[in-house]
């Protein structure tokens, strides 16, 4: 028998009976690790990342009855994720925060993996560096494959800031990790 | 005159509606080519950032609860009962024959053991009463009222049934939940 497809488990999760639940459980675990890492990106700090990552989803549980069946689920919540993150950030002025696993004992690894581990740290201090709103469109963009035009209606904001947001954090990013390497 | 970093940006995000023009450009001026390609090489950067792994299953909000078993179908209660019913009478009836068998039977009834078991236990006692403390005086202990010995045959009979009525049911009740 074949998996069911998200819009199958939309449908099943808007039901309200005793299998909504399970069928909306399947969808987060299709999507969890996309969405965590969204939130991973954008914060930079695992715990809340993964935090905001269940806030993502049950706010999407909650508005299950007005998603649009005829929309991919997984770049809707990774959108929501996204700008669940930006409001988060934006309310606390959150400053890049060390992270459990840049402590980590770098005798412990393999060279390579250290190497890697390492230059992804630096990637992800460089975007958590980053204003929020700077951050957001970066994620948008890179991570998201969202046109200019999709961001500027995703933050409602014009596409001439969509634009120098996203080249002056361009510029802004290829300082740093130009300075760190 | 070199493109500018609009132009680049655009260019790599496949935004640009002069591509045609940047490509000529790009083909004739070093300069451009190479901040095209650091440009590019931040994109290449930030694209190859792994995945980090979730350290909790956030699915497991999302467990349905589990819900109370069904209740039994009309006709298992109904069945139920009447087998308790019918059971419980049959033991009742049964309990005068069976009283009168035991007796014929050569094994020891737990009346019998229990008597004994008390025999033994008033003659130990018995003894440490005959004990003296160095002292020289009598060591009593208080004396155990004896205890009268109850016909337990037709209470054992009765509570063996009651039993099998009990592992009956819940197995009945267990096997409906499976």
């Amino acid at each position: 028998m074949n998996a069911p497809t998200d819009r199958d488990l939309i449908l099943q999760a808007r039901r309200g009976d005793a299998d909504s639940a399970a069928a909306f459980g399947e969808l987060v675990t299709r999507y969890q690790t996309g969405v965590f890492n969204v939130c991973y990106r954008m914060l930079h700090e695992r715990g809340e990342a993964e935090d905001l990552a269940q806030e993502a989803f049950i706010r999407a549980y909650d508005r299950i009855h007005t998603f649009d069946v005829e929309r991919e689920f997984g770049p809707w919540i990774r959108r929501v994720a996204a700008n669940l993150c930006l409001n988060h950030i934006e309310s606390r002025k959150v400053t890049a925060e060390l992270d459990d696993e840049r402590d980590a004992d770098p005798a412990q690894l393999p060279e390579a993996v250290y190497e890697v581990r390492e230059r992804s740290e630096q990637i992800r201090g460089a975007l958590a560096s980053l204003p929020a709103h700077y951050r957001v469109v970066v994620e948008l963009r890179h991570y998201q494959e969202l046109s200019y035009d999709e961001i500027a209606a995703e933050l409602k904001i014009p596409l001439s800031d969509v634009k120098s947001h996203l080249f002056r954090a361009r510029k802004l990013l290829a300082e740093k990790l130009h300075a760190s390497h | 005159m070199h493109l500018t970093d609009d132009q680049l940006n655009e260019y790599l995000d496949n935004e640009s509606a002069e591509r045609g023009i940047i490509e000529a450009h790009l083909e004739s001026c070093d300069e451009c080519a190479a901040r095209l390609d650091s440009l590019q090489a931040l994109f290449t950067e930030l694209e190859s950032l792994p995945e980090a792994a979730l350290t909790r299953n956030i699915a497991a909000r999302f467990a349905p609860t589990p819900s109370l078993p069904a209740p039994l179908p009309k006709f298992l209660t109904l069945t139920v009962i009447l087998q308790a019913a019918f059971a419980l009478t049959a033991i009742v009836i049964a309990v005068p024959f069976i009283a009168n068998l035991l007796p014929a039977i050569e094994i020891p009834s737990f009346t019998e053991v229990f008597a004994q078991l008390q025999s033994q236990w008033i003659i130990w006692l018995d003894s440490l009463s005959t004990l003296r403390l160095s002292s020289g005086q009598a060591f009593h202990l208080p004396t155990l009222p004896e205890l009268p010995i109850v016909e337990m045959s037709s209470l054992l009979v009765t509570l063996a049934g009651v039993s099998v009525l009990w592992i009956l049911g819940n197995g009945l009740l267990l096997r409906n939940q499976r």
